[in-house]
């Protein structure tokens, strides 16, 4: 009979319009979010970073801003690790590239803001820039040796000023480890 | 003496039912379309050349952005077709995981359509229930991949990381609902009269038509033809899968609808049955680091939730692939359109729209 | 009980002017005034209650809360919120329009929807105007409202606003017949076309949804393509022609686009209760009260027609009308005649 399948679907809304309801009351209510939850703020584990700018350079694109300094015991240290979030397509290269491990997600969903600038954000908090200040200075007090110039290494110093993002130094096959 | 005249009617780029920015060109005598004539281009991203200009491994998440409602369909594509250029074996269980993943895509995809068709036809509660039962299958996706819409989650060499129990223990109780939304949707949408009117004999199109413009997907399916390349190419582990390939009979818009409607079905067996035979071992290829294919080209196809999605890629030998070109389903079918139009209501073009499923992420690319 | 009724209060408040002004005459007056000031406070308040009903009847149906910020957990502000809102939005002038008739078109499709709330018998001897030949002015009224639509539809220079227009004119002259037929059975089985007499029918025997079951079918159905909701929404289909002949408005002009819809949505509830559902009549408590509750159920059954069912397309709608519906209510006041005439010389 034409008109039936009309009142089976009135049934199915009256039984939902008392049922319960699916939506949260979002502010007050936030939903948890998963481990592996990708996005939010990058967290860096500054003690432990190498600068190596793998991450940087594993970026589609170019996203990570990096900044480095060489101390006087000739080991790299960031001194800004800019993350210009409006272009970052949160697809967890970086993350995936970092040869320690030592980046991650602060997994906090609510990172919209007003202005285009405050999506550059600064990875490096005052603490790591305390840090880097002691080691700087511990460095400074106990320099290393100057290199003796027996190799002039001409392709390194080419490299090592400006690091090309898309160019990845080592070539040699190593296995792609998953960060768990 | 006055005269009548044909009008023309831009419909989009910004219009509530153009699916994104679609813009159609209706030539229109009082409210019957003579012509529909899709302009295209207003999404246009560039992917392709982006792929080119980036690795192969960072070229992966670019495909997440052609159909953004089924990711994981466009990136076990593209990881496929560089699988192939490259030489690399999947591990079997990388294999299957890819299958169940992208399996739920496609029911949530098609989800997707039932929920924009329903509301293209002004019921827009239909839509609200089908992107409800959506939500559970992205938090399926955001359990194991750590995103709900760009998944990233497939690989070149297998996928990201391993599925967890929680995700394989939550997949099954998905699929025990499935039947009772879907039996929630017959009720409020299949069984009413008025959406069956809508769809029934509108955008009608001959086997002949469909295949001269080159349609694939639900959309041939639905002229009765059975061509689904999961069956007919059998790539990854599809034909290990016991499942049926749905087709209509007359191509109307109601063939479509449920040519989509009961391949939720059929998606949900396969998902069942990969879980069920998931095997243990590696879920990750061992890959280059530095992906350097060698020298050639290839043309890797997969059934997409729209259809047929091929990637060409062209290798020089370097890290980053000399050319790729993306056989995109969406775009294909829109050439339908103009037949699928006239003669028929803008009631109507709005349904063909919707029948079609373009999604303009893809269409544009 | 009997001090609860609308009656008694307009009796209270027309001896307070009486005592004020000292003079008959000049109280009548005045409380026609009053009388017509209640009746432009019905509407508003019901556009206030009808756009927070709507909201919350669609969010549950569809497994929302619907509007849950202003004023509290349950959003009881939001029409102030919402209204504050359409004020306070610029006023969008179209390039090209006819200015002087899309201006006009929002105000005129006001006054017949307001218009008819003289004609209701809200309860026992309220009523603002009660006439002889209430049923016929009524739909003479209301089917004033095409025009407007038409106005706006053409003078906003856009073709969406055109369509929609158009659709008006084909689907309002289509409904308005079967809706006709539909209510001339009422008047044949009460004799009159006296609002207050049908209603007074109704009390003495039965409610005439039991007598006249097809009519009121009908009636539900042609309401709802009158009153331009879905599953007859062709007029603003945002879908299709995005918002029809409201496309090009904004602000307070829409919103009285907006107002006239909500007041035509309570009118067709009101005229639903008063022809078929026995007005104000009912056991035990007062008749206002029962009155509003069975018109707040109607407006309960719109919506949920609303938020259930898919669009219908403008040749299926019509000629549902013309091959389905009209017959139809023909076919009804044929056999309701018949009846009459039998009942009659039985009697």
């Amino acid at each position: 009979m034409f008109g039936k399948g009309l009142i089976t679907g009135m049934r199915v809304t009256l039984k939902h319009f008392f049922g319960k309801k699916e939506t949260f009351c979002y502010p007050e209510e936030k939903l948890p979010m998963p481990e592996r939850f990708r996005g939010g703020h990058l967290v860096i584990d500054y003690k432990k970073c190498i600068a190596c700018q793998l991450c940087s350079m594993a970026c589609p694109n170019q996203a990570i801003e990096l900044k480095v300094v060489t101390d006087a015991q000739r080991k790299r240290h960031l001194t800004s690790y800019i993350h210009h979030m409006g272009r970052c397509m949160f697809c967890d290269l970086c993350i995936e590239n970092c040869a320690i491990h030592g980046l991650h997600w602060d997994q906090n969903y609510e990172i919209s803001a007003y202005t285009r600038d405050a999506f550059d954000y600064e990875v490096l908090t005052d603490d790591d820039r305390q840090y880097l200040k002691e080691v700087m200075e511990a460095a400074a007090a106990n320099p290393a040796p100057p290199i003796v110039p027996k190799k002039p290494a001409a392709p390194k110093p080419a490299e090592a000023p400006k690091p090309e993002p898309k160019k990845p130094e080592e070539n040699k096959e190593t296995e792609v480890k998953p960060n768990e | 003496m006055a005269g009548t005249e044909t009008y023309t009617l831009n419909m989009g780029p910004q219009h509530p039912s153009t699916h994104g920015v679609l813009r159609v060109q209706l030539e229109l005598d009082g409210e019957n379309i003579l012509s529909a004539k899709p302009i295209m281009g207003y999404l246009h991203r560039g992917i392709e050349k982006l792929l080119e200009s980036r690795t192969y491994v960072q070229g992966v998440p670019y495909t997440d952005r052609l159909d953004y409602v089924s990711s994981m369909n466009n990136n076990f594509g593209f990881c496929r077709a560089v699988e192939e250029l490259a030489g690399i074996e999947v591990p079997e269980r990388a294999e299957y995981i890819r299958v169940i993943v992208a399996e739920l895509n496609r029911i949530a995809s098609h989800l997707v359509f039932i929920g924009s068709l329903a509301i293209d036809l002004g019921a827009s509660t239909g839509m609200l229930y089908t992107f409800r039962d959506r939500e559970e299958i992205l938090d399926l996706f955001n359990l194991v991949c750590g995103a709900r819409m760009t998944f990233h989650y497939i690989r070149v060499g297998g996928v990201n990381r391993d599925v967890q129990p929680e995700f394989i223990e939550k997949t099954y109780k998905f699929l025990e609902h499935v039947p009772v939304f879907m039996e929630e949707y017959k009720k409020i949408l299949l069984g009413n009269e008025i959406f069956m009117s809508r769809l029934k004999g509108i955008s009608k199109m001959s086997k002949e038509t469909a295949l001269s413009h080159n349609m694939t997907g639900p959309n041939i399916r639905a002229t009765g033809i059975p061509y689904d390349i999961r069956k007919v190419d059998g790539y990854s582990v599809y034909p290990r899968f016991d499942f049926n390939v749905v087709t209509g009979k007359n191509g109307d818009n109601w063939d479509r609808f449920n040519v989509r409607y009961n391949e939720i079905f059929e998606s949900a067996k396969i998902v069942r049955q990969a879980l069920d035979g998931l095997p243990e071992g590696p879920f990750m290829a061992k890959v280059p680091k530095v992906l350097r294919p060698p020298k050639g080209e290839v043309f890797s196809r997969t059934e997409g939730t729209r259809g047929e999605l091929g990637f060409y890629i062209v290798s020089d030998g370097s890290t980053k692939p000399y050319r790729v070109h993306i056989r995109r389903p969406s775009f294909v079918n829109m050439q339908g359109l103009n037949d699928m139009c006239r003669g028929y209501l803008i009631g109507d073009s709005v349904a063909a729209f919707s029948a079609i499923d373009p999604l303009m992420g893809e269409v544009d690319c | 009980m009997e001090n609860l009724t609308v009656g008694a209060a307009a009796e209270w408040i027309r001896s307070v002017i009486l005592l004020i002004l000292g003079n008959e005459l000049l109280t009548d007056v005045v409380m026609k005034f009053v009388g017509l000031g209640a009746c432009i406070g019905v509407i508003l308040t019901a556009a206030i209650v009808l756009t927070y009903a709507e909201r919350k009847v669609c969010a549950f149906m569809q497994v929302r809360l619907g509007p849950n910020r202003v004023g509290g957990r349950f959003g009881l502000l939001q029409p102030i919120a919402d209204m504050l809102k359409l004020m306070s939005k610029e006023d969008i002038i179209p390039d090209g329009c006819d200015r002087i008739v899309w201006a006009l078109s929002p105000m005129l499709l006001f006054v017949p929807s307001a218009l008819i709330y003289g004609l209701f018998p809200f309860d026992e001897g309220v009523v603002f105007a009660d006439v002889n030949v209430g049923v016929f002015l009524l739909l003479a009224i209301s089917s004033q409202s095409v025009l407007p639509f038409l106005m706006g539809g053409y003078a906003s220079n856009s073709k969406y606003a055109f369509i929609g227009g158009m659709r008006t004119v084909a689907q309002m002259l289509s409904y308005e017949a079967p809706m006709v037929f539909s209510l001339l059975g009422v008047v044949m089985i009460t004799g009159s076309m006296r609002m207050t007499d049908i209603v007074a029918a109704q009390a003495e025997n039965v409610w005439f949804v039991l007598l006249q079951p097809i009519a009121f079918i009908i009636f539900i159905i042609s309401a709802t393509a009158e009153t331009n909701r879905t599953p007859f929404d062709l007029v603003e289909d945002e879908s299709e022609i995005v918002a029809g002949p409201f496309a090009e408005y904004s602000g307070m002009r829409w919103a009285l686009f907006f107002l006239a819809e909500y007041a035509n949505l309570l009118s067709i509830s009101i005229l639903t209760t008063t022809f078929f559902l026995g007005g104000w009549h009912g056991p035990f408590l007062p008749g206002v009260f029962w009155f509003w509750m069975k018109v707040l159920f109607m407006v309960f059954v719109f919506m949920w027609f609303r938020w259930t069912f898919p669009r219908t397309r403008i040749d299926q709608m019509l000629s549902f009308s013309w091959k389905v519906l009209l017959p139809l209510a023909l076919v009804n006041m044929m056999f309701t005649g018949i009846g009459v005439y039998v009942w009659r010389s039985m009697m």
